[in-house]
């Protein structure tokens, strides 16, 4: 048995280049985004002379917004906290709603840094 | 416990944008009874008094040029039909094309709030729910709009909040309220957040200011997919805007959020899932919940339930309905919500408030169930802890690939 062997059902094709539109205006959303956004500028490590100084006010299409979330999230990755990665478990264990109790995981970790 | 639920590895969320039960599942009703969908006679009163009825002449995009309302007072409006708060107000549900006329430019225009999607327009998301299980009864957390939905999905709670504000966690809850990425990673189990891209990033920005951990983009996620190196729980948001990609090809936004393309957002519903389908073994170890946050203003005819009170209060000012000091003890609009594993069998529905054996699920029943299956334990928050979970729904019977449908122009999207 193989995905071969699987049912299909068609998708339904749209006019892409018709539907593209970066020059809609920002929803609420997208706002909120933008405003959630600056904060964290300011609110992270991200050095001053790294910030973006982009007043968000004069972002009002989604090609616009998402050039200013791009700059910022990437900003938000080089200069953030990363904690302890999620750990994966040891080959074979089981998941713990199987036991009674979470088993700690293996001690050696590589770091992720 | 069921053979499906011993052999669970993985459990996959996609969280899509803004549109209600009936909206996009209630012509179901027409071709499975079972599903609480519409019969085609409810109605709404519009500006003039006269009845609006739904109908299924929703259209992919261009009919809600005005995103409908959707923050607190307005959902408030849309239940009791505008009646005044007052304790013991009754659920009505047909104050949403006169919540939708405070923001059109003529009386026609909000009866667009009553339109619904034809089961055939929308393929993939009403495949799903027909293929595998469909829940009656599940509830957007809070009758308000995206960022405090979210906030239930990832915490259980929203810490108060009922509006789009960011809210900064203070360091007694974040110790007493950790997200379940972070209970999961404690209890050495991976989790990760995987957002479309970095020019649509994610929703949830509380965490991308305090720790870059458990993120990755839907790159990763196809990649992932593809090795067998999916996490533990994987969490996916779709592209909120249309923007080019690094190539200079065009990205549409997939989120379905009015007035985005509904037909993205169907067509990548149907890669997320495909992206599991193919991978054999994937397959057969996990289990993939497509749900919206919330309703996004569109008209659902079931009213939303009383639920367990919350722990937080929302004050008159911050829910902007006189007199209403919101204590959390009822939920949101439903939502679209379907549930994909081959151990369910074809057709499941799962039945809701007001039906025989009905169950009520709320976005807090995600790191719930999660929390419960690879931690094995009830724990988060009051909202967790009266949570429905859902894995129960997985059998004993592995469905084989030749009754599992695949769709095969979604992955070439």
């Amino acid at each position: 048995m193989a995905i071969k062997d699987a049912p299909t059902v068609d998708t339904i094709d749209f006019d892409e280049a018709e539907a593209y539109n970066p020059d809609r205006p920002i929803s609420s959303l997208i706002r909120t985004q933008l405003l959630h956004l600056h904060h964290a500028e300011y609110l992270s490590k991200i050095p001053a002379k790294e910030r973006t100084n982009i007043n968000i006010n004069t972002l009002h299409t989604e090609g616009q917004a998402s050039e200013y979330i791009q700059q910022v999230t990437a900003l938000l990755h080089k200069y953030g906290k990363k904690s302890k990665p999620a750990r994966k478990k040891a080959s074979g264990k089981k998941p713990a709603g199987k036991s009674k109790k979470a088993k700690p995981a293996a001690k050696k970790r590589a770091s992720r840094k | 416990m069921s053979q499906g639920l011993d052999n669970l590895k993985h459990i996959v969320v996609l969280m899509m944008e803004n549109r209600s039960f009936d909206h996009m599942l209630g012509g179901l009703t027409q071709k499975n009874a079972k599903i609480n969908g519409l019969q085609g006679n409810e109605s709404n009163p519009d500006g003039n008094g006269d009845p609006v009825q739904v109908s299924p002449t929703a259209d992919y995009r261009g009919q809600l040029n005005h995103d409908p309302d959707h923050h607190f007072p307005g959902v408030d409006v849309q239940i009791y039909g505008g009646a005044a708060f007052a304790p013991g107000r009754t659920t009505t549900m047909d104050g949403f094309v006169k919540s939708y006329g405070t923001q059109s430019p003529n009386v026609d225009d909000s009866h667009a709030i009553m339109k619904y999607f034809a089961p055939q327009n929308i393929p993939v998301l009403t495949t799903l729910a027909t293929e595998y299980a469909v829940f009656n009864g599940w509830f957007s957390s809070i009758p308000g709009p995206t960022i405090c939905n979210r906030a239930f999905a990832h915490y259980g709670t929203s810490f108060g909040n009922v509006d789009m504000n960011l809210f900064l966690v203070s360091a007694a809850d974040k110790a007493k309220i950790p997200t379940i990425y972070q209970r999961l990673a404690a209890g050495g189990h991976s989790a990760k957040l995987y957002y479309y891209d970095q020019p649509s990033s994610t929703m949830e920005i509380v965490n991308l200011i305090t720790d870059q951990s458990f993120f990755g983009v839907f790159s990763d996620f196809v990649a992932d997919c593809k090795s067998g190196n999916l996490p533990d729980y994987s969490f996916v948001e779709p592209n909120y805007s249309d923007h080019p990609a690094p190539d200079g090809t065009r990205l549409l936004a997939t989120d379905q959020h009015p007035d985005h393309h509904v037909l993205a957002g169907d067509n990548f519903i149907g890669k997320v899932y495909d992206c599991i389908r193919i991978n054999p073994k994937l397959w057969q170890s996990t289990v993939l919940l497509i749900v919206y946050d919330e309703h996004g203003g569109l008209y659902d005819h079931v009213a939303p339930p009383d639920c367990q009170k919350d722990g937080f209060k929302a004050p008159e000012s911050a829910t902007g309905v006189p007199g209403l000091t919101f204590e959390f003890d009822r939920l949101g609009i439903r939502v679209p919500a379907v549930l994909v594993s081959p151990y369910i069998a074809r057709g499941t529905v799962v039945p809701g408030k007001g039906e025989a054996n009905g169950r009520i699920f709320e976005h807090a029943s995600i790191p719930a169930t999660v929390s419960k299956h690879f931690l094995g334990k009830d724990e988060g928050t009051v909202r967790e802890q009266n949570a429905e979970t859902f894995l129960d729904l997985l059998g004993d019977n592995l469905r084989p690939d030749n009754d599992c449908v695949f769709f095969p122009k979604a992955m070439k999207g």
